[in-house]
């Protein structure tokens, strides 16, 4: 009778080594996310509140050298990154969404997967280059013959730019994600297929084009790169005196939170990198925020569909 | 909650048989009547009224055959429809057969009625068995349509009776006919009328014990072997068990 | 091709004439000519592949839904050429249920009901909850679910989804109703419940029937069409189909010698 080293125990044996190894390579794998979630919190922490977030910059100065030294807030980065991330998606996913039903619903085989796979191809643009053509696109001699490079518009656009894919894609996947029954029950009710979509097609898919947009909404939002060549970086809110209408105003440069970090967090003076931190935490959660909403909406979608 | 389907197409089916199968049973059992009334009493009216009948059942055989195939080709039965079914089909046949000894009897009393209007007093045998024999296909036919196993379990007893009552009669029609009693076309003829009556009774037993295969499933066994040795000494040996 | 003409005493809502269909080059039916007669069931029977589904999508133009799909022949309801109508149109008259139930998934029930109607144009309260009402108990399935009309259609068990599809088709009152083996995905107990719904259906509808499942072509179909590889073997009266077919090649299917 055999004991000991058999074909089973080394089979369990196997088993077990390879869980462990798995999980040790897991934790690595979330070892950099961890420290980055721990340190960001940890510097940023103590400097973010309600104040530092609608709060106006100030001049940079030494905490520990100078007396009278604040860290300001970020208000003027908080609101352009809103304002700009705002109506980016008002061009991004609309405009994304209707493409992606083009692709699934009226879509003809080839020309359909072509266009899928440019989307595809133009999600992989890097941003900076992205910010590259915004600028060539829009920059423009005002009428005092002087260079007007930055702007909300710019940075939306550039944002849009870098949305509009993924939105489609995203669209277009779960549009695709509905069951072709339900299209042909609907057909054979005598429903034309326009209106199929509109109230049946796209409610079913409802929830999956919202986890679809606010996905493409966090990586727009993350990104730096376009913004530092078309949004100007500027340390003040926009200004907007009464009686100048809103369109003009927007027409100027604004801040936004990832160039904001860049220039305070390579500034030599201490308050601005501690408020660079504080800033980093806030987008951090932000950017969180919306990436697990989005995530939530989709469990809980397949949750009640049974699915 | 148990889900229940109605199968209507197949309820319906059965209902149809079921109701061709009743029209069947009472029509035979009318034909014999009939037919033992117009021996009796020599009615030509009557006599012929037996051949419609018969007639008649001769098509609705047809019918019922129809509707067996049918419900098995269409429905695939099953289990107690299955045996509804076989059994009609097998026991339509017996009330054919029925009506067809029926309608000869009622031939042969045209015949022998012209020569002599009433049965002979001598043959209150004849008469006896007549009742039994009517008796025992009214008995399977209630039991047919009541479905009621009970009420047929022993009606092999009776065909005993009217097996043994044939052969009584078959030795006392051979005396009156040696006795120049009887004329010889005359008693040849009640001999075959006899013989009609005890297939009759056969064909009521047939229809009884398929009621109890189809209402239990058991396969009708026959009545214990037993065999008689008719012959000019008449000896029969009957064992039933 | 022998059938008989239904005597008049069914005269034919669908003709189908030497229809043929594509997909691309590939022929799937090949020159099927047969009357579907009014106000009675017609089962199509036939091994996998054999162009049944595909035949009866053709009756309400659902084949060309299919990129590259073609039909060719003329189908007429009530002697119009449906070839050259509108589907959207044509499909009012010709409902149909499918294999797999689809109920809509973010529909209540009485939403999925009354959706074909709604999403042409009825408003009206009062007619959509009379034709719900109608139509749901025309399923028979009214009595289950009348006190839960607001409940989501996907909750139902898989035999009342699928009446509630046929609740569905009915409530735009066509006068044809298509079923593409509507008992496939079912168990014994749910098949037979739709197909006593069959037989009351019939008194006001023409149904087609499409079933792998001879038997129940068997149960349900006054008439009962066996196709084989693209063509019309045979088209008779099931009791004559089932009881003595005409080609050898039906005995050897309904035998289940092959298939």
């Amino acid at each position: 009778m055999k004991h000991g080293w058999n074909r089973d125990t080394r089979r369990h044996f196997m088993n077990y080594f390879m869980s462990g190894a798995a999980l040790v390579c897991v934790i690595i794998a979330l070892i950099p996310l961890g420290s980055i979630l721990w340190t960001v919190i940890e510097k940023g922490g103590p400097v973010l509140n309600y104040g530092f977030i609608t709060g106006a910059e100030v001049a940079p100065c030494n905490t520990n050298s100078q007396a009278n030294c604040h860290i300001g807030g970020i208000g003027p980065a908080v609101e352009g990154t809103f304002v700009m991330l705002g109506m980016a998606c008002l061009i991004a996913i609309p405009a994304g969404i209707a493409a992606g039903i083009f692709l699934a619903e009226y879509g003809r085989g080839r020309v359909s997967r072509t266009i899928s796979f440019l989307m595809d191809v133009m999600s992989g643009v890097p941003s900076i280059v992205v910010g590259l053509f915004i600028f060539s696109a829009l920059f423009y001699y005002d009428a005092a013959n002087r260079l007007h490079i930055f702007s909300a518009y710019a940075g939306a656009l550039a944002l849009a730019v870098i949305m509009l894919p993924i939105v489609t894609r995203t669209s277009e996947e779960a549009l695709r994600t509905v069951p072709n029954g339900i299209r042909e029950a609907a057909w054979a009710l005598g429903i034309p297929h326009h209106r199929a979509v509109r109230k049946i097609v796209l409610r079913s898919a409802g929830g999956s084009l919202i986890t679809g947009a606010l996905l493409a909404v966090a990586r727009a939002g993350g990104e730096t790169a376009p913004l530092l060549l078309v949004a100007g970086n500027s340390q003040f809110f926009i200004p907007c005196p009464p009686g100048q209408n809103l369109v003009s105003c927007l027409d100027n440069p604004v801040g936004a939170l990832g160039p904001l970090i860049y220039s305070w967090g390579s500034s030599p003076y201490s308050n601005q990198i501690a408020g660079a931190w504080g800033a980093a935490l806030f987008f951090v959660l932000i950017m969180l925020a919306i990436s697990v909403t989005a995530r939530l909406i989709l469990y809980r979608r397949t949750q009640k569909m049974g699915m | 909650m148990t889900e229940v389907a109605q199968r209507k197409a197949l309820a319906l089916g059965l209902e149809r048989l079921n109701e061709n199968m009743r029209n069947l049973a009472e029509l035979s059992e009318l034909a014999i009547r009939k037919a033992i009334d117009s021996l009796q009493h020599v009615s030509e009216t009557e006599a012929r009224e037996v051949f419609d009948v018969d007639n008649a059942m001769y098509e609705l055989q047809f019918v019922i055959e129809r509707n067996c195939v049918d419900l098995i080709a269409l429905h695939a039965p099953v289990a107690r429809d299955l045996r509804t079914i076989t059994t009609s089909l097998k026991i339509s046949t017996d009330f054919d057969r029925i009506g067809r000894y029926s309608k000869d009897i009622a031939e042969i009393s045209l015949k022998v009625g012209k020569e002599s209007p009433t049965l002979p007093e001598k043959l209150e045998n004849l008469t006896r068995m007549a009742d039994l024999t009517i008796h025992m296909v009214d008995t399977s036919i209630r039991a047919f349509v009541n479905r009621d196993a009970e009420s047929v379990k022993d009606i092999g007893k009776f065909d005993d009776a009217v097996d043994d009552m044939h052969d009584e009669l078959f030795l006392e029609l051979v005396k009156l006919m040696e006795n120049r009693i009887l004329r010889v076309s005359q008693g040849a003829e009640y001999i075959l009328v006899s013989r009609y009556l005890e297939r009759i009774a056969d064909h009521a037993v047939n229809v009884g014990n398929r009621v109890v295969y189809m209402m239990t499933g058991e396969q009708p066994r026959h009545a214990a072997p037993y065999f008689k040795k008719s012959g000019p000494d008449g000896m029969k040996d009957s064992t039933s068990g | 091709m022998e059938y008989q003409q239904s005597n008049g005493v069914h005269p034919a809502k669908i003709r189908a004439v030497d229809v043929s269909a594509y997909y691309g080059s590939k022929k799937a039916i090949d020159s099927v000519t047969l009357d579907i007669p009014e106000k009675t069931v017609t089962a199509i029977i036939g091994p996998s592949g054999c162009g049944k589904s595909t035949f009866i999508r053709c009756l309400n133009r659902m084949h060309e839904v299919i990129p590259r799909a073609k039909v060719t022949g003329a189908i007429l309801l009530d002697g119009e050429d449906i070839l050259v109508q509108d589907p959207v149109q044509l499909r009012r008259r010709v409902g149909m249920v499918f294999q797999r139930a689809n109920p809509f998934p973010t529909m209540t029930i009485y939403d999925n009901v009354a959706a074909g109607l709604r999403l042409n144009g009825v408003r009206d309260r009062n007619i959509l909850d009379q034709r719900v009402l109608r139509s749901l108990k025309q399923a028979a399935l009214w009595d289950e679910v009348k006190d839960e009309l607001n409940s989501p259609g996907m909750r139902l068990s898989g035999g009342q989804q699928q009446r509630l599809c046929i609740a569905r088709a009915l409530a735009v009152e066509p006068e044809v109703l298509l079923m593409d083996e509507p008992c496939s995905a079912l168990d014994p107990i749910a098949t037979a419940k739709i197909e006593d719904l069959i037989y009351d259906l019939k008194k006001s509808y023409t149904l087609v029937v499409v079933t792998h499942n001879m038997q129940q072509a068997a149960r349900v179909a006054e008439f009962t069409a066996f196709m084989y590889l693209g063509r019309l073997v045979e088209y008779d009266r099931t009791q004559k189909i089932f009881e003595n077919p005409a080609e050898k090649l039906t005995e050897n299917y309904i035998t289940g010698r092959f298939g």
